[in-house]
């Protein structure tokens, strides 16, 4: 489908179907076909070939870095007769980001069919789906699901007599955003204080208790049955060349329309911002648009000509696809503001595990804090920037990555605003 | 001095919780979490009732407990209203609706009625960005779109005891269109 | 041989290391705090960031790219690396603050992190003077502090357990501490607790951090965030000198450091020995400076008319003397010990081997169940398997009391056993005899004695001591006794007071010399008197000469000792000395 008819587009991942959530009606859609499909015809859909196929569709993660998710599988070392494990990452907590909630809640066992897939491509004896603690309504309902799943079963032993078995067990967080991190996650799931891991050794080589484990986001592994109902073709066919397929698009912000909406990758951000979601409340001007959470560098409202949600075409623009979780700013946002409480957040979220991290996100905050309350200088925009060299690439994971960029980029393209807000001198004399 | 205990049922399902995993210590989330909603926190003692119960250093158990912001180390009200402050929801009004909440009920973000019937906190963003201001109950209902009508109403409700429903948002798409199958 | 290149010299290494290790092992110097060579490697400090690079090869050749100089082509990560958790490679390149701009800046800017919310407590703080946080920051470390923002408040003065007080605001989360219980002593006694800035170390609440090895994470902590109650505010580091010894006070003999200040030792901490101890040792190890310092014997002391008196060294020898050459031949007991040093037993068995039909035993002090199986063991005693392999008759507490009470003996020689404490012996039964006690320590046995010579502690003796897996160590002179001088024995440490200090300094006088010579020193002046052919001029001629005479104990010296930390010897002492 090509971008321009994006208006007839139909959504398949999160389909317009009564009840799809209910195992029922969505085997009557033709859910778990491709599961069975390659079940029954395990000597031509072999492993390899589901992950290949996964890999040629050109499926690439949905949750934050847009990694190609067969070439992620294709690491897994071959099976030894120990356990391995897929964990499906449904923390959810990167603000702006609200997509993965209509998967458990409107689709969920097109996650759950894409998950057995996905074991049955790696060779998993287990998937944890690891679940934001805040979404307890959530979680009941994929409680439902799986047990439902398990009583078709779709899970659990000798799945629908293929000799293959793979169990599903469903994870609560308890308020912590660094878990959405991989390495963090798997601390946490095996009990602990989620303290993201060194790496090396990746997940493949040693992931949940010492064993190989595959990383996916739910999303991701939702959109595996489309690639074998609709074909890698016509999933590689779907939305922007180089990161194709259906993508659950979260807009907030000042826009008369938010919430999520489904269409394929690549849009055009004008397009999202003025037509999908109706356009900026009281018909004022985008200031800034963040397109894919909060740790995305926020773009320019005058510099959203032709920009697309396609991580090629944001990175030209100097930004990232993220979580496609979209947030838009409108012309009187006070973008100190905005960036004190983006900082706020990765202070509040940083595990503390790392000096630069654990030391750097606290000084942004405050530097931020003093520089909203009319306190700064001159002096402490070069020290927020000096900050951000001094985190980035420097930790464990990129939790401080992700608290440098914003205030790194926000500084550099509204410096105006910056300025206008700090004292006037270039040293503060004291 | 209160007695924490579980009791043979809830220990039977500790046990299939620890059946889930290679071994019990990450059942150790999930039963905080029962030890939470049994007692409405997770103070010393009742660390001290999960550690013994999955045979772990008490140590451990505190450190978890204190990593994870969800479980309350000390008492809350009876209801926690969390608003979700977060960047998306501070653009639609996330501290407007904090502060109309804190004057309404006379406490600050952080503190507990009096009376111990509500407790406030700010909190990092909740994923339901798009439907801001919002806030979530006691870890629980997430209630969204928030006026100063309807916060009204949800706590003359919650006094009474009354949860707010759970509000189901679809797709924006598919609430425009008429559904298939209908 | 793999070779590896670390600012542009070229050294070569085999087998699995991390880069780190491997410069520390070269003898070079990267900053680092939260790496220890004996705990899991979490990389958090961020400290001891590299440039890293390997060399490209060519897929088809297998060799390696090279450049238009015919250098190889070298392909260095984007990012800082983490000298700890890096594996060497065949080939690969480092560079460190020496060589890199990037690196000197990378550690400059941690240091800068580090201190925003590190209390500027130095001057009152115990770690001062050894701790890597000072030095670091005055090698690597910024000018100044750009921050101008409250520094975050954390708990100060937690008296975590007996042993050990925590300063949260001095912690900089190098998790060191927290992974010692986890991994070491496996107490799992602490935790991190809290969330980003707010992190520190504590007991869950209402424990205790009680684990007997509690005072190591003192030790390993890399800044002053965890003392030890004992010590605190007792020295600073530079006043004070440190002497490598071991621990006397389980046969472990953990190697440790002792250290003192005008001739009182301070504190005991534990001395790297791979073969023994590693870093570690018991919290009650360190309870031995009391031994060393409190309750001495000094100066000779004889019971005269039922009141115990001082006196002189030569009245002292001339009554034993005498009694020894009276004693009818067979009546004499002499004692061993397990708690004193190879030379002294050898000394005492040889001094009595000329006395036809004496008896020389000694009695091992084994309390089953109060070891474990890592640093403490139920021999409270440093030396039992030194009296085993020197063939000295081992009888056990009933049968020792039973020689006491039998009669048959008139004179009982003790080497530093505490018969009475022990319940070996009753005050009473002593003072059936005429008994000579060697001691260190005044107690029971010493008041009940007719004459008490003082001798030397671990603390003031060059002394070997074969631990209970059978490796023999030795101990150097700590303190100075009314009869040695640091400035003369240069085998005795000097630390800064002692060179410089003066009688007119508040910590330099001759109050704590205690007035006691070894034992084996004593056996020798005693033959003086009594015409005896028993001369040793030093410990080291008595260790040389077991070597010689005794089997077990061929080729060993005190060099040896001190270069292979210990030896083990051929016979191992037999395991029922170590019943764990
Ligand atoms: C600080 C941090 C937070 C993250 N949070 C999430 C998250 O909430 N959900 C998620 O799917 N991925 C998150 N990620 C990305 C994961 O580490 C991981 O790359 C992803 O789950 C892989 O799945 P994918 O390849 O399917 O995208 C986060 C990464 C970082 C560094
Ligand atoms: S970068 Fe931040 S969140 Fe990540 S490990 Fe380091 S301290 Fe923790
Ligand atoms: S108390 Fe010391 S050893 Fe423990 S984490 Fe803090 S700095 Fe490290
Ligand atoms: S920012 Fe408030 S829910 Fe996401
Ligand atoms: S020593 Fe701490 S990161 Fe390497």
């Amino acid at each position: 489908m090509s971008l321009t008819d994006w208006k007839a587009y139909k959504p398949v991942l999160i389909p317009n179907i009564k009840d799809y959530h209910k195992i029922d009606v969505y085997e009557k859609h033709g859910g778990y076909g491709a599961l069975k499909k390659i079940l029954a015809d395990q000597d031509t859909l072999t492993p390899q070939h589901v992950t290949e196929t996964v890999k040629n569709a050109g499926l690439r993660g949905r949750g934050g870095a847009g990694f190609n998710t067969g070439l992620k599988w294709s690491f897994m070392p071959k099976p030894d007769g120990g356990p391995r494990y897929i964990a499906a990452n449904g923390d959810e907590s990167e603000p702006g980001t609200f997509k993965d909630r209509v998967i458990f809640e409107f689709n969920p066992h097109t996650f759950i069919e894409g998950s057995i897939i996905a074991a049955y491509a790696m060779s998993i004896t287990t998937v944890y789906v690891y679940i934001r603690g805040e979404y307890r309504s959530w979680i009941r309902m994929m409680e439902k699901a799986v047990s439902d799943a398990y009583e078709r079963g779709y899970l659990g032993q000798n799945i629908l007599k293929s000799g293959f078995s793979v169990d599903m067990v469903l994870h609560s967080g308890a308020g912590a955003y660094i878990c959405g991190e991989e390495s963090s996650l798997m601390e946490s799931l095996e009990g602990k204080r989620g303290y993201p891991r060194v790496k090396p050794p990746f997940p493949a080589q040693k992931g949940l208790w010492g064993r190989p484990t595959t990383i996916n986001n739910i999303e991701s592994l939702a959109n595996v049955p489309l690639i074998f109902n609709n074909g890698a073709d016509w999933y590689k066919g779907t939305g922007a060349a180089t990161h194709p397929g259906p993508l659950l698009y979260g807009i907030s912000g000042h826009v008369n329309r938010p919430g999520v909406y489904e269409y394929p990758t690549g849009m055009l951000v004008t397009d999202l911002i003025n037509e999908v979601a109706m356009g900026v409340r009281g018909g004022k001007r985008v200031k800034a648009l963040i397109p894919g959470g909060s740790s995305t560098p926020p773009l320019r409202g005058d510099a959203l000509d032709g920009v697309r949600m396609d991580s090629d075409s944001l990175r030209q623009a100097g930004s990232m696809l993220g979580t496609a979780g979209m947030c838009i700013l409108d012309e009187d946002t006070d973008m100190v503001d905005y960036l004190w409480r983006v900082s706020h957040f990765y202070h509040h979220e940083s595990c503390g595990q790392c000096t630069p991290c654990r030391e750097g996100t606290g000084w942004l905050e405050k530097t931020l804090l003093k520089i909203k309350a009319g306190d700064g200088t001159m002096r402490d925009l070069d020290l927020l920037l000096d900050l951000c060299t001094q985190m980035e690439g420097r930790t464990i994971c990129a939790l401080a990555d992700a608290a440098a960029w914003p205030v790194r980029y926000t500084i550099t393209r509204f410096r105006d605003e910056f300025e206008a807000r700090v004292k006037n001198t270039v040293y503060a004399l004291s | 001095m209160q007695n924490f205990e579980f009791t043979k049922e809830e220990l039977a399902k500790i046990d299939a919780i620890i059946a889930r995993y290679p071994n019990p210590q990450p059942a150790v989330m999930p039963v905080l979490w029962m030890a939470q909603e049994k007692y409405g926190h997770v103070e010393p003692d009742v660390q001290k009732l999960v550690a013994r119960t999955l045979n772990l250093p008490e140590a451990h158990v505190h450190g978890v407990a204190t990593f994870y912001t969800q479980y309350y180390k000390e008492r809350k009200g009876k209801y926690v209203l969390d608003v979700c402050t977060s960047f998306s929801c501070q653009a639609c009004g996330g501290y407007e609706t904090l502060h109309y909440l804190e004057d309404k009920l006379g406490i600050k973000a952080g503190e507990t009625t009096p009376d111990g019937m509500f407790s406030i906190q700010s909190v990092e963003c909740l994923g339901a960005c798009g439907y801001a201001p919002m806030m979530q109950i006691t870890n629980d209902v997430y209630v969204n779109h928030l006026t100063p009508e309807k916060l009204d109403k949800v706590i003359d409700d919650l006094k009474k005891d009354q949860l707010p429903e759970f509000e189901s948002i679809p797709l924006v798409q598919n609430r425009t269109t008429a559904m298939e199958n209908e | 041989m793999a070779e590896i290149f670390i600012d542009n010299k070229r050294y070569e290494f085999e087998g699995q290391t991390k880069v780190l290790q491997f410069i520390l092992d070269q003898g070079l110097e990267l900053p680092f705090f939260c790496y220890h060579p004996s705990l899991s490697i979490p990389a958090n400090c961020r400290q001891c960031y590299v440039e890293a690079g390997q060399p490209v090869l060519n897929r088809e050749t297998g060799e390696y790219e090279l450049d238009d100089n015919g250098e190889r082509v070298i392909r260095f990560f984007p990012k800082l690396m983490t000298a700890c958790s890096l594996d060497a490679t065949d080939g690969m390149v480092i560079k460190t603050h020496v060589t890199s701009e990037l690196v000197r800046r990378g550690q400059k800017d941690i240091l800068e992190f580090i201190l925003i919310n590190h209390p500027l407590d130095c001057p009152i703080c115990d770690q001062a003077g050894e701790c890597p946080l000072q030095i670091q920051t005055y090698k690597y470390g910024p000018e100044g502090s750009r921050f101008e923002h409250k520094k975050v408040h954390k708990p100060k003065r937690i008296q975590l357990g007996p042993r050990v007080v925590l300063d949260a605001e001095r912690c900089i989360n190098c998790t060191r501490c927290v992974r010692f219980t986890e991994e070491i002593s496996k107490s799992n006694q602490l935790t991190i607790s809290q969330r980003g800035d707010h992190n520190y170390p504590i007991t869950a609440p209402g424990t205790e951090f009680d684990d007997p090895y509690s005072i190591n994470t003192v030790d390993i902590c890399p800044v002053g965030a965890l003392t030890s109650t004992d010590f605190r505010f007792k020295a600073r580091v530079w006043e004070m000198s440190s002497t490598p010894s071991i621990d006397i006070t389980n046969a472990k003999g953990c190697a440790v450091d002792i250290w003192t200040r005008d001739n009182l030792v301070m504190r005991i901490t534990p001395r790297y020995n791979p073969h023994v101890n590693d870093y570690w040792m018991p919290d009650a190890g360190r309870e031995a400076y009391k031994i060393y310092n409190e309750n001495r014997i000094s100066r000779p002391e004889m019971v005269v008319n039922k009141d115990s008196i001082k006196t002189s060294w030569n009245n002292a020898l001339l009554t034993i003397s005498e009694k020894l050459t009276g004693a009818e031949t067979g009546k004499t007991l002499v004692f061993a010990s397990a708690y004193a040093s190879v030379e002294d037993n050898y000394a005492i068995q040889q001094f009595f081997a000329r006395f036809a039909n004496t008896t020389v035993i000694y009695v091992p002090d084994i309390k089953p169940g109060t070891g474990d199986d890592f640093l403490i063991t139920d021999d409270q005693a440093p030396n039992s398997s030194g009296c085993k392999l020197l063939g000295i008759n081992e009888v056990d507490a009933d049968q020792a009391k039973g020689m006491i009470d039998s009669g048959t003996y008139e004179t009982l020689v003790i080497l530093q056993e505490d018969l009475v404490g022990r319940g070996i012996a009753s005050t009473e039964s002593l003072t059936q005899y005429f008994s000579v006690y060697l001691g260190t320590n005044n107690n029971s046995t010493s008041r009940s004695a007719s004459v008490t010579i003082p001798i030397t502690t671990a603390a003031e003796h060059f002394g070997s001591y074969v631990n209970v897996d059978g490796r023999i160590q030795r101990t150097l002179p700590a303190k100075e006794t009314l009869y040695t001088d640091r400035r003369l024995d240069l085998q005795m440490s000097m630390g800064r007071l002692d060179h410089y200090g003066t009688r007119f300094d508040n910590w330099v006088s001759d109050n704590n010399k205690i007035d006691c010579i070894p034992a084996w020193e004593f056996l020798v002046r005693l033959s003086h008197e009594m015409n005896l052919e028993f001369r040793y001029n030093e410990a080291r001629e008595i260790i040389d000469e077991i070597a010689l005479k005794n089997s077990s104990f061929a080729g060993i010296s005190y060099e040896r000792m001190d270069r292979e930390l210990g030896i083990a010897l051929q016979d191992q002492p037999s395991k029922e000395l170590n019943p764990a």
